[in-house]
């Protein structure tokens, strides 16, 4: 495992240098896959696909997501699409940029071309290889996420020969690798013959991409069968066949776990978490989602509010009992970074210092600002799935004097009331799992302009430009972190975690996979499951 | 009148005519049994503050799922035990009766007032005014009531009042096609008619003449009402559409309950369940006898 | 007669087309389904990509139109979540609602009629007594608490049945009991009073007068006569079941057609929604219009009266 991990690491630092040695390091690769079977693992290099596991998803599997085409800007998608396709380039363990069916790609100098050279031999589940008008095709008939902003970005895309690849960009645009690799879709190759044969809803009812497993079928709402394919170039998957139920309800998938009937449940919390834990046999598998959540001050510009006092907002970050919350809701597996909007697994992450627990200080701090006799803040408002958690903010503002009603309310109506800028008065607590790096995240968040954003700060503001524009990826960190740096001094947010997803694995699971690619939620890579040795 | 097609009704359209052998239930000629709890649930309801013996929206994490204090494990600080945030379960009872006295009563009223006028309305003026009043009934009955209430709540957004109005706008039509068909016997009397001889204007006849006599059986048909009103606000909070977090509603409680119920926390879901029931069982029985007592003609019902 | 059946069912289409018109502006107004089809923080253009794919972007009369003219072709529309029609969706869920509700309504009938009959036969003795204690409970104990304890005693404590989903006859059990007592206290509460009024009437005086043991009179006159209004109510119950199951199939992670509306609501698909609910309320509004007939029928005074 650690072996190959290195090795993967090797291919995609050599990928970005140059041509010669990365083939060189390819073969080496190709060995280190062989001889990566060894220990811990329950098939021997180059043995059949053998057994069978069972998943319990806690959503609906919609036909959508066996189309790369229509990836959302959510997470759910790669659920599937992991297992039935790949991508160019993709978050595999340890890199979060892999080289998959691009085995390597150069950006020019002025950043305004990037070409991608096609993996050589790989192929799709009819058989057909995979080449530079697939990439092409694929890239063009995406619509998902984001296509607009990078149809807005990138003039056209030129297959220059079988395996050749190439990306013109309208202008320098440093965030293309972002987007193409994991913040979209449209990095997923489907097979441009097979596709235009068959038409999109043809595609949907039986779809062939260049996945570790391939389709065998789907009944929406009910479950999706998929079996190994043997030609998958990073190694031959271990389990011969991946059934997918949709199991809605959470006590359902853990007494399905516990009976047996599935070997990989998906979200169990709280409580049924900690019975997981304790059934003998079973295994809890958390995981951190690319999901923080936070407290924000829409008053802070307000010179009336109190929150408009840095002391005040400061103390509010003391007051919130972070690990005592994660403990209570998540059985401690929530991941307390301080970056309030920022996940630490995206690129040009910057890392606060370590929260503190300290209601003494935060009173005190109360005090000096001119409450020490504490003050109404109006309503909380918060997506009512994660109003547990909001709940004990209201319990820990309240015990530094500051009284907040809770105002939970649906998902759909909390974010468009987020957006329009309705919550203007009070405390909103919100949460974001969207695609990107530092730069996106504090464009929604932090920027003046952003959706999210009920003010901003001119020092940060003028910052974000100097970023967009700069092309030496060190530099732009540099920005990146002032900028997150600033957010974080004026406690324009309290952050609170990010979320712990919380799944669990049977007794017929050897190596189940959760936790091997940072931020994500599910099983993945699916090569890479194994049951277990008998 | 033909049956009204709803689920609630049919549970009044079933009833039997009352037998004398509700010895049982009843002392003497009055409902004292029911008439305690309900005397009770008030009296619970407007001293909550005094009764509740810790703040039923505040917790300690530490002190999670403590169980009732008869219990192994269960403290006397804590005598129906604690939730998942370690919240006490009995203030949340406490408080959750004020929730759901005022909640069932003002809507009752609510949708009372407005099915009776539009009742009255439409069966004494009756042309186009009836149909109107007619045709909104049958397509609000159409949908099934809690249905319809899930929807206006995903509109409106979660809040105590805001249940008792969408409660409201759902249960007026109860009234309305009841209190209608009474109108509708009652414009053929003889003493309305010698009130339209007499010049009367349409509004004064049914203000002092219909209205008096059709209140009787509003009366009994709201406090019939009270006891679904109040399962259709738990309802609406055990589907997390009704009455938000963290106010301490029953039907929210028995939501929150149900994760820990699959481990044997039992007291987040017998308690907060036994209220609703107690309070919906004595508002049935209260409305059988007041039935009986008050409008004889509903008997039939 | 036939005037005012005609008159009926022309009521009966009008009130399916406030319906529809309700539930399209209702749902609506519930909110935007593209914020739950992408994270917060995604760019607009994506927002305004599912609008348009959705048909979201078109004026409100022409969304209606269409709507309107896929319900005259016997469709539904496409789900926004599912990308499947709307039909498919609804009949894939309607065989697990109708199994829930024939099962309910099959325990309620079980348990109400007998249960009925021995409160008339011995009125106010300890069979009256119980029944009514259990009638009382069943239309006082909200169905989904009653689904709750169920799940504590027979599959937490006892481990007996499953505590949800579908699949075996033993999923089956719970949820039909806690939909079905409060249908079983209302036949039987009217199983009761119609066998206590045929018990009174004269034939059967006249049949306790020729000698008949009392068994046969029960079960040969009064049972017979008694049972018309109950399975007529029966009949109308079962429809009723099938709409409003929705909180016991979310005790019991039922698949059934009320969790399908509830979802749809929850993730604002419109299509579903509008589907689900133009459906129900056409099952409901014929078996109101077949209720007026009937009794059109039977009492000449109603369709002469109005």
């Amino acid at each position: 495992m650690a072996l190959q991990r290195r090795i993967s690491n090797q291919i995609s630092t050599a990928s970005s240098e140059d041509g010669m040695r990365r083939r060189d390091l390819l073969a080496a690769g190709a060995l280190g896959l062989a001889a990566a079977g060894a220990p811990g693992w329950a098939r021997a290099a180059g043995s059949k696909p053998q057994g069978k596991l069972t998943w319990a998803l806690h959503v609906s599997v919609p036909a959508t997501w066996l189309d790369p085409a229509d990836t959302l800007g959510i997470i759910s998608p790669f659920m599937i699409l992991y297992a039935l396709h790949d991508a160019m380039v993709k978050p595999l363990p340890g890199n979060s940029r892999a080289a998959c069916l691009a085995e390597s790609w150069t950006t020019s100098k002025d950043n305004l071309t990037h070409d991608f050279v096609v993996r050589d031999g790989v192929h799709f589940h009819n058989g057909e290889p995979v080449t530079a008008e697939d990439v092409k095709f694929s890239y063009e008939r995406y619509r998902g996420a984001a296509h607009e902003l990078m149809k807005k970005q990138v003039a056209s895309i030129e297959a220059l020969d079988k395996r050749h690849v190439r990306f013109h960009m309208k202008k320098a645009w440093p965030d293309f690798l972002t987007f193409y690799s994991s913040a979209s879709g449209a990095g997923w190759i489907v097979p441009k013959k097979y596709v235009e044969k068959v038409g999109d809803a043809g595609f949907k009812q039986h779809p062939i991409g260049a996945g570790p497993y391939k389709f065998v079928s789907f009944n929406p709402g009910v479950e999706l069968v998929l079996e190994a394919f043997d030609g998958y170039w990073r190694k031959t998957p271990a389990v011969k066949q991946l059934v997918m139920k949709v199991i809605p309800d959470e006590a359902t998938r853990l007494a399905a776990l516990k009976r047996g009937e599935v070997d990989i449940a998906y979200s169990i919390r709280g409580e049924l978490a900690d019975e997981l834990r304790k059934t003998p046999g079973l295994k809890l598998e958390p995981v951190v989602l690319q999901a923080p959540n936070w407290l924000y001050f829409p008053e802070q510009w307000d010179p009336k509010s109190p929150w408009h006092d840095l002391r005040v907002r400061q103390a509010a970050n003391f007051a919130i009992d972070r690990e005592g919350m994660s403990k209570a809701l998540f059985l401690g597996y929530c991941k307390v970074t301080n970056n309030a909007v920022v996940p630490y697994t995206f690129e040009y992450y910057w890392q606060p210092p370590k929260a503190v627990y300290d209601p003494e200080q935060a009173k005190k701090l109360m005090a000096e600002a001119g409450h020490a006799g504490g003050f109404d803040a109006g309503l909380m408002y918060c997506d009512s799935s994660y109003a547990n958690m909001a709940e004990v903010s209201v319990n820990n503002l309240a015990a530094i004097g500051i009284s907040v009603k809770l105002q939970p309310i649906e998902r759909a109506g909390f974010f468009a009331g987020y957006t329009n800028g309705r919550y203007k008065r009070g405390i909103i607590q919100g949460a974001s799992g969207a695609f990107g790096n530092a730069a996106t995240r504090m464009a929604s968040f932090v920027v003046k302009g952003g959706a999210y954003c009920y003010g901003s700060y001119p020092d940060i503001d003028e910052l974000f430009p100097q970023q967009a524009g700069e092309l030496d990826p060190k530099k732009r960190g540099a920005i990146l972190a002032k900028m997150q740096q600033l957010a974080h001094e004026k406690a324009i947010y309290v952050p609170i975690w990010q979320l712990g997803f919380l799944n669990g694995s049977g007794p017929r699971v050897g190596h189940a996979s959760f936790g091997d690619i940072p931020g994500f939620a599910y099983t993945a890579p699916f090569e890479d499951i194994t049951l277990k040795s008998t | 009148m033909s049956i009204q097609v709803d689920a609630e009704l049919v549970a009044v359209a079933g009833r039997a005519p009352s037998r004398p052998s509700r010895r049982l239930i009843r002392v003497g000629d009055y409902p004292v049994i029911p008439l305690a709890i309900l005397a009770t649930i008030t009296f619970v309801a407007i001293f909550a503050n005094q009764l509740a013996p810790h703040n039923p929206e505040v917790g300690i994490l530490t002190a999670r799922f403590k169980p009732p204090f008869w219990v192994a494990g269960g403290t006397t600080e804590y005598l129906l035990g604690t939730d998942q945030l370690g919240r006490d379960v009995l203030s949340r009872l406490i408080f959750g009766a004020r929730i759901s006295m005022v909640v069932g009563f003002t809507a009752v009223i609510f949708a009372g007032f407005v099915g009776t006028m539009l009742g009255i309305i439409s069966g004494y003026l009756g042309g186009w005014v009836d149909q109107v009043v007619m045709r909104l009934t049958d397509t609000w009955l159409a949908l099934p009531a809690l249905t319809f209430a899930i929807f206006l709540a995903a509109i409106v957004g979660p809040s105590m009042w805001n249940i008792v109005i969408i409660l409201g706008a759902v249960y007026w039509t109860r009234y309305a096609r009841v209190i209608r068909s009474e109108v509708l016997s009652l414009k053929e009397r003889e003493f309305v008619r010698l009130a339209i001889v007499a010049g009367c204007s349409k509004w004064a006849i049914m203000r002092r003449h219909i209205l008096p006599n059709v209140i009787n059986s509003a009366i009994v048909l709201g406090t019939l009402m009270l006891g679904v009103v109040i399962v259709a606000e738990a309802s609406l909070s055990f589907l997390g559409v009704g009455v938000p977090p963290p106010q301490p509603a029953w039907g929210l409680m028995l939501a929150d309950g149900k994760q820990g119920l699959m481990v044997g926390y039992w007291w987040l879901t017998v308690f907060p369940g036994l209220c609703i029931m107690l309070m919906v069982l004595s508002a049935n029985l209260l409305g059988d006898w007041l039935r009986v007592k008050l409008d004889p003609q509903l008997r039939q019902l | 007669m036939k005037r005012y059946i005609a008159r009926r069912a022309g009521y009966a289409v009008l009130s399916l087309f406030l319906l529809s018109v309700t539930i399209f502006l209702f749902v609506r107004l519930t909110g935007d389904p593209a914020a739950l089809l992408v994270e917060p923080g995604a760019a607009p253009g994506d927002i305004a990509a599912i609008h348009h794919q959705f048909g979201l972007d078109r004026p409100l009369y022409v969304q209606y139109v269409l709507f309107m003219w896929s319900l005259f072709h016997g469709e539904l529309g496409q789900s926004f979540y599912y990308q499947t029609p709307v039909m498919g969706l609804y009949l894939s869920r309607l065989p697990n609602s109708l199994e829930l509700a024939s099962v309910a309504m099959l325990f309620s009938l079980v348990i109400g009629i007998p249960a009925g009959i021995l409160a008339a036969v011995h009125v106010g003795r300890f069979w009256d007594s119980a029944g009514k204690l259990f009638t009382l409970l069943g239309l006082s104990m909200p169905s989904f608490w009653v689904g709750l304890l169920l799940i504590l005693l027979f599959s937490v404590y006892l481990g007996w049945l499953p505590s949800s989903g579908a699949g075996t006859p033993w999923h089956l059990i719970m949820p039909a009991f806690a939909l079905g007592w409060y249908f079983a206290a209302a036949h039987m509460r009217l199983t009761r009073s119609s066998m206590l009024e045929v018990l009174g009437s004269e034939y059967i005086k006249l049949a306790r007068i020729k000698g008949l043991p009392q068994i046969l009179v029960i079960a040969k006159h009064a049972f017979k006569n008694a049972l018309i209004p109950v399975m007529t109510l029966a009949g109308i119950n079962l429809v009723l079941m099938i709409n409003v199951a929705v909180v016991v199939e979310t005790v019991f992670a039922w698949p059934g057609i009320g969790r399908l509306l509830y979802e749809g609501i929850a993730f604002r698909d419109f299509p579903v929604v509008q589907g689900c609910v133009i459906l129900g309320g056409a099952m409901i509004v014929i078996v109101n219009l077949f209720i007026d007939i009937v009794y059109a029928f039977v009492d000449p005074r109603i369709r002469l009266g109005s």
